[in-house]
């Protein structure tokens, strides 16, 4: 085949290296500069859920923040592994990949291997795992184009995801991460603030219960910032529940018509 | 088969969804006596079809098909390589597909599908041997540099015809494909023109900006069960009757390729015929669709 010449070449991406852009957008110190893509500091890009995504699946949700796209899929409760030990609450299994034209360089998306344990961690908490006992809930996600902030958005779609098909839960789990760059903290971060971030504070929460189911932070940060940015994500994950809700609303009376 | 009248016994005083259950096969073959499938179809319509360009931002081109309930999301990355001696002024393209846990049941993480290297190789096959791409377009700077074309397919949902679907968002992919403007810079490596500095740098490749696709491939599987041919079978169909045979005609109705993979059904040459009419009905369908979403791509 003229196409496929034998092993693949060695190639590489014809993008221009963006490395001193980077300092000419965000001056450090400086207080007055805009984000990229026009927001307020404290303003969340737009969210986008809707359920059904998947017909094979039990449930699903695909969610779009700006050009952070992802599609999850939960499958079950079903019928665990067979090595599985005998279990009186059910089980969680998690996983989350990327599709390989998700990054701006190709195939970067396995980088992010953690995120399956941690998506496990900040669901398994919510979840009324008694409710399915000796069987599994498999949730597996896709992200389709990553444009910053990926897990929290997995985490939110993936518990909508849990709420279309039907799986107990405690409340939904919302999730925000804030980005700290020099003395600002901006919110919902794109993929280009994250890349030139000092630290980053994600909280996976249950809003109408008030609980935090996950909290991680990273890179540098004083005390008052930490608390300054736990606030701002709780208040931002409440926010975010409210849209969750009504869009799952809005499915069920879709269905009921 | 004396065993029809029984289930004829069941199935007045049972559930339509529990027969369906039980006794699928019968189920199905009591509908083909009707000349029509459960999903309300004829037995030789396809499916719904749908097509959007451009759903992934980050690639340089990219393309959502939908058959029915099957969703396949095809994207192009453009690379830069070294062409090989033989052919120092031709591209490459390198394609595969997925199948990510997320479409379907039987997908397990760490446990690809078994259907997704051959849908791979098909596809490979297909795209490469119909001669819809020149891979001479593909060229930079002869012997020098050439582009490597990424084609990653996805599959979000699995329902019956993979193959289908994914030649359909793969080509439509190729069509939406905007190759970006580059430069060769100091170092000999080629870098994307951007807008806010242009000056002083000659783009290598203003005019070639999009693919000539001549003669695009379009494909249609069917089914063979007895004396029916069902198209486009959904994947309860191809689960309960497993011959299949796929037909990949271009789009001035040349044959590109003929799958068929075994089956307990021997098809018989009236029926790969009829299975060709079938596909020609197709094409015409699909390249409607595939113009279409084109034309309104550049309406935008």
């Amino acid at each position: 085949m003229a196409g496929k010449a034998g092993a693949t070449p060695t190639t590489y991406a014809p993008s221009p290296t963006t490395q001193k852009t980077k300092s000419l957008v965000f001056k450090n110190d400086d207080v007055d500069w805009v984000r990229p893509d026009k927001r307020g500091f404290q303003q969340c890009r737009p969210a986008f859920f809707r359920t059904g995504a998947v017909n094979a699946a039990s449930g699903s949700a695909y969610a779009e923040f700006g050009n952070t796209k992802v599609i999850v899929s939960v499958f079950g409760p079903r019928e665990s592994k067979k090595a599985m030990m005998y279990s009186d609450v059910g089980r969680l299994n998690c996983n989350v990949s990327y599709t390989t034209f998700a990054t701006p360089i190709r195939g970067q998306g396995s980088d992010h291997k953690e995120f399956s344990s941690m998506l496990h961690k900040s669901l398994e908490g919510a979840i009324i795992l008694e409710t399915f006992p000796k069987t599994t809930v498999d949730v597996f996600a896709l992200i389709l184009e990553s444009g910053g902030s990926d897990l929290p958005v997995v985490i939110s779609c993936a518990s909508v995801a849990l709420a279309d098909a039907g799986i107990m839960m405690y409340d939904l789990v919302a999730s925000v991460s804030v980005s700290c760059i020099g003395k600002n903290l901006i919110i919902d971060p794109i993929l280009e603030e994250e890349s030139c971030q000092d630290g980053s504070l994600m909280i996976t929460c249950m809003p109408s219960r008030y609980e935090v189911t996950q909290l991680t932070v990273t890179g540098e940060w004083s005390a008052p910032k930490i608390s300054e940015g736990v606030q701002l994500c709780l208040d931002a994950c409440s926010k975010l529940a409210k849209i969750m809700r009504s869009c799952l609303k809005e499915s069920a009376s879709s269905l009921e018509e | 088969m004396g065993l029809p009248n029984v289930s004829g016994d069941f199935s007045s005083e049972m559930d339509v969804d529990a027969f369906r259950r039980l006794f699928p096969l019968r189920f199905y073959e009591r509908h083909l006596v009707e000349s029509i499938r459960p999903d309300a179809r004829p037995l030789g319509r396809a499916r719904d079809t749908t097509l959007a360009l451009g759903a992934v931002t980050s690639t340089d081109g990219s393309a959502l098909a939908k058959i029915g309930l099957t969703t396949m999301l095809a994207a192009i990355k453009m690379e830069v390589m070294t062409p090989s001696i033989e052919t120092p002024d031709e591209g490459c393209i390198a394609i595969d597909f997925h199948m990510p846990p997320i479409c379907s049941p039987l997908v397990r993480p760490g446990r690809p599908a078994e259907a997704e290297p051959v849908v791979s190789k098909q596809l490979c096959d297909t795209i490469l041997s119909s001669g819809m791409i020149n891979m001479k377009e593909l060229s930079l700077i002869s012997g020098k540099a050439a582009w490597m074309a990424y084609l990653d397919i996805y599959c979000l949902d699995a329902d019956g015809a993979l193959f289908d679907a994914a030649l359909l968002s793969a080509v439509a992919a190729f069509s939406h494909l905007q190759i970006p403007v580059v430069s060769m810079n100091d170092d000999g490596r080629v870098v994307i023109i951007s807008e806010e500095h242009q000056e002083g740098k000659d783009p290598v490749n203003k005019e070639k900006r999009k693919l000539t696709l001549s003669s695009i491939p379009f494909s249609l599987t069917s089914i063979l069960h007895k004396k029916y041919i069902l198209a486009d079978p959904t994947a309860e169909e191809e689960s309960i009757m497993d011959t299949l045979v796929t037909v990949v005609l271009d789009s001035s109705g040349r044959l590109v390729s003929l799958y068929k993979p075994g089956g307990t059904v021997l098809a018989y040459t009236s029926a790969i015929q009829d299975c060709i009419a079938l596909t020609r009905q197709r094409v015409k369908e699909l390249r409607n669709i595939l113009d279409e979403a084109v034309s309104g791509m550049e309406v935008d």
